[in-house]
């Protein structure tokens, strides 16, 4: 078991360097660079030229490739250019937010995707199931940035009963700041993360319900369930102990997936609910040819898609007796 | 149970009530972060807007575009190249040192050095040297009469002590304005508090809180939403018209300080004949682009001079809209459909032109569709070429390969900022590579003379060369709103170039 960890980890090594290696290209296949970005319109060529050199763009392509290279190795991911603070710093600053509302979604989505597809599933064919797959369907069609736009209108605009944008205290700070007498920060957090996390959960909650749904309708109809139903066990308990438990397997594993696909999603998310997390800052960074800022984040979603995917199958292995992980 | 509702009510009346407290703080939404708060490297319009606020320049620019003292308190002119300024006494940091005259002459000679790389450094090359006179005595001395320096010396002063002692001038800005930077979170929010050191004393509110929200609609729907308390340009035109017609709200639409223009590039075999250039801006449907794309809140322009400028003159006319005009023109210059195709030719070629913009801005990218509609009517051949800011920018426009662009240009304060170095021949800006010795001559004599009436007439000589000539066609003059809360305890008002001192109880 310590040495598959060990081997999945290590496995991570090669990866972030291919990343590295194909975002560095992709990067130096798009036009445009930062140094005119950064001057600006008014700014003479002889000036761009000039910061070209001292950001160091006129060196060649494997020249820049290696000193990115040899920087990472020594634990730095360089500076950026825009911000002129450590790429580090930067994302770390950022990080805490999006893992909050992608957790937040993936919490919403899996609890209404599951609660949608078994009820569905239990009563298929009836008005109950069309009306669950109708908002499933919904669900994988509607665009985010839409959907964003629509329940603000809705909640915040109309209503008036959520903030529009932004963020409270982060959310462990505000669970702590709850416990020592301050019920309200904790409030005005979870008020703030409500209508982000519920757009976001939209599309993850929608696949969950429908793969939970036509996974349950097929153990439903395995022998063992027939069996279970035979040895006198009543309704309740062979749906919990024997159909939920296997039909969740496969939906365990989307589940992992989606929150790779989560992060993805919060990049619109985030920059419509002003939410200042990791996907706005992607978008700025790219918007500005950031280079080392791009480098940075890019690798640091592949190691969170990474480090999920590992969980997801450890997780896989302590839920199904048949898996052997080594 | 009947407890806890109790103090759930409690609770939520607490926070209800909450707002009323924090009345002398302002939310200003804005879309983006801003990049350095270093006064001499500010790049974007929110780092603009936060340094006027931290910091005050020499001089302060008012929503007429006059220049009125700030730091200094008077200056002179003994010959058209020095001008002698005299500090104010008793000047202070926010953080409580002394401003004085080294603090003027280390941020000139700081921006000034090309390798500090200034985005704005262009604007200040005219500067040969500036040297103190004495504590409170600045002298800067010109290479040549600059008459539109004094509209660029707004500049916010930095500290000399803190910024050589390594202090981070670009995190942590401490400047002499009117406020003060508290908390930056970078990508959410900036907050700024009053400067009780400022000289004409802190203002009436107490904070400025700066929110960044990328998205336009979702700025004006948290604007509506009461999250924020003013909003301002860039907005969405058709947000423009839903808050103006909302009673609870103020607002201030006036004419701003940019214009969106197509810049013909004249090196381009094609369009190196001023006939041609006229024959194509001939296509340009300005009242249809202006009313329906931009819903009018941008308007139809005439030439390259601002109607709010002092050297603005209503009888300089570029070409207006007229397809038929266009196609005879065509026709003269030996363009016509000879094999009956619908698009013109001559010589076996072609009428084929593409028209270009960057993807950031939904309304230019519209603007560019409309036009190739336009031209297709009148038998050109246009192709669209539709890329993001910077491959938009620095591959192509700034490396003049394009032949028909739409863009823009901001912060015209001074005529000279949009025509020196984008028109005279070899300026630092002449993507189109025009050149036009006459017009060279009449924009040199411009930014030379100090004296209005003689420079407000070179300008319109060359506004009329070049409304004939066309490197340039303007095509809107861009408008500027804000929009406020009504209920904001000062009294609101507001500049084009969307700085915030008129909303904290200062004279804008």
């Amino acid at each position: 078991m310590i040495a598959y960890l060990i081997r999945r980890l290590l496995l991570f090594i090669p990866m972030a360097m291919g990343m590295v290696v194909v975002t560095f290209g992709l990067l130096l296949i798009i036009p445009g660079d930062p140094a005119s970005v950064l001057l600006g319109q008014e700014a003479s060529p002889e000036a761009i030229e000039r910061l070209r050199d001292s950001l160091g763009l006129n060196d060649p392509w494997y020249v820049r490739l290696w000193d990115y290279f040899a920087s990472l190795l020594s634990g730095d991911l360089g500076t950026s250019i825009f911000q002129n603070q450590p790429v580090a710093t930067i994302i770390l600053g950022r990080l805490g937010a999006t893992i909050e509302l992608a957790i937040a979604a993936l919490v919403i989505a899996t609890v209404l995707g599951l609660a949608m597809g078994v009820v569905s599933a239990m009563r298929q064919g009836s008005i109950i199931d069309t009306i669950t797959m109708i908002f499933a369907q919904l669900g994988v069609s509607m665009p985010v940035y839409w959907l964003s736009l629509l329940l603000m209108l809705a909640f915040a605009v109309q209503l008036g009963w959520l903030p529009a944008i932004g963020r409270g205290m982060p959310l462990p700070e505000a669970f702590w700041a709850a416990i020592t007498g301050r019920p309200q920060a904790l409030i005005e957090s979870l008020s703030h993360l409500l209508l982000p996390a519920l757009a976001l959960s939209a599309t993850p909650a929608a696949i969950i319900s429908r793969l939970t749904r036509t996974s349950m309708l097929e153990m439903l109809r395995e022998d063992f369930v027939r069996t279970a139903y035979a040895k006198g066990l009543r309704r309740p308990r062979v749906i919990i102990r024997h159909v939920l438990r296997n039909a969740l397997l496969p939906v365990l594993s989307v589940i992992g997936l989606r929150f790779g696909m989560l992060l993805g999603g919060a990049v619109l998310t985030e920059s419509i609910f002003a939410w200042p997390g990791l996907g706005q800052l992607t978008i700025t960074a790219i918007s500005q040819r950031d280079l080392p800022l791009i480098q940075g984040i890019v690798l640091t979603f592949a190691l969170i898609f990474a480090l999920v995917n590992l969980l997801v199958d450890l997780l896989y292995a302590a839920v199904d007796p048949r898996v052997r992980l080594g | 149970m009947k407890k806890l509702l109790l103090s759930t009510t409690a609770l939520l009346f607490a926070l209800a009530i909450g707002p009323a407290f924090a009345q002398e703080t302002i939310v200003v939404g804005t879309d983006v972060d801003a990049g350095t708060l270093d006064s001499r490297l500010t790049r974007d319009t929110t780092a603009y807007r936060v340094a006027d606020l931290i910091y005050s320049g020499l001089v302060h620019i008012t929503p007429q575009l006059e220049v009125v003292p700030d730091l200094a308190e008077s200056w002179e002119t003994p010959d058209p190249q020095t001008f002698i300024f005299k500090l104010r006494d008793g000047l202070k940091f926010s953080d409580g040192t002394p401003l004085t005259a080294d603090d003027v002459v280390y941020t000139y000679t700081t921006l000034l050095n090309p390798d500090f790389n200034a985005p704005m450094r262009t604007l200040y090359t005219p500067i040969q040297s500036v040297e103190k006179v004495d504590d409170l005595t600045v002298k800067f001395s010109l290479d040549a009469p600059y008459a539109p320096l004094l509209s660029y010396l707004d500049l916010g002063i930095v500290p000399q002590e803190l910024a050589e002692g390594g202090h981070d001038i670009a995190t942590q800005p401490v400047g002499a304005g009117p406020m003060k930077l508290t908390s930056w979170n970078r990508g959410a929010e900036i907050a700024l508090e009053a400067n009780p050191e400022y000289w004409g004393g802190a203002p009436q509110i107490e904070k400025v809180t700066l929110k960044i929200i990328p998205d336009n609609s979702a700025r004006a729907q948290a604007f509506e939403a009461g999250d924020l308390d003013v909003i301002q340009s860039p907005l969405s035109p058709q947000d423009i018209s839903r808050l103006a017609g909302d009673d609870r709200f103020g607002n201030a639409i006036m004419p701003g300080l940019g214009v969106t223009y197509i810049n013909f590039n004249t090196k381009d075999p094609l369009l190196s004949d001023p006939k041609m250039r006229q024959a194509f801006s001939m296509l340009v449907d300005q009242q249809t682009i202006v009313s329906d794309i931009y819903q009018d809140v941008d308007k139809v322009a005439s030439s390259v001079l601002l109607p709010s400028s002092w050297a603005y003159s209503p009888d300089i006319k570029q070409p207006t809209f007229n397809i038929e005009g266009a196609v005879a023109l065509f026709n003269e210059l030996g363009w016509t459909d000879s094999n009956g195709d619908g698009i013109l030719d001559k010589d076996g070629n072609k009428l084929t032109v593409t028209l270009a913009t960057h993807s950031e801005d939904p309304n230019r990218v519209q603007t560019i569709e409309f036009l190739q509609t336009m031209f297709s009517q009148a038998g050109v051949d246009a192709k669209t070429q539709i890329t993001d800011w910077p491959s938009f920018s620095t591959n192509y426009v700034q490396k003049s390969q394009h032949q028909i662009a739409l863009l823009g240009w901001l912060n015209i304060v001074d005529p000279d900022r949009l025509l020196f170095s984008q028109l005279t021949t070899g300026g630092s800006t002449n993507w189109g590579g025009y050149s036009n010795p006459k017009v060279d001559e009449l924009l040199q004599k411009g930014r030379s003379s100090l004296d209005q009436q003689e420079r407000a007439a070179a300008y319109q000589e060359a506004a009329k060369i070049l409304a004939e000539e066309l490197p340039y066609f303007i095509v809107s003059y861009q408008g500027y709103q804000l929009f406020y809360d009504k209920e904001l305890p000062t009294e609101v008002t507001a500049t084009p170039r969307g700085y915030l001192r008129g909303l904290i109880g200062m004279e804008n």
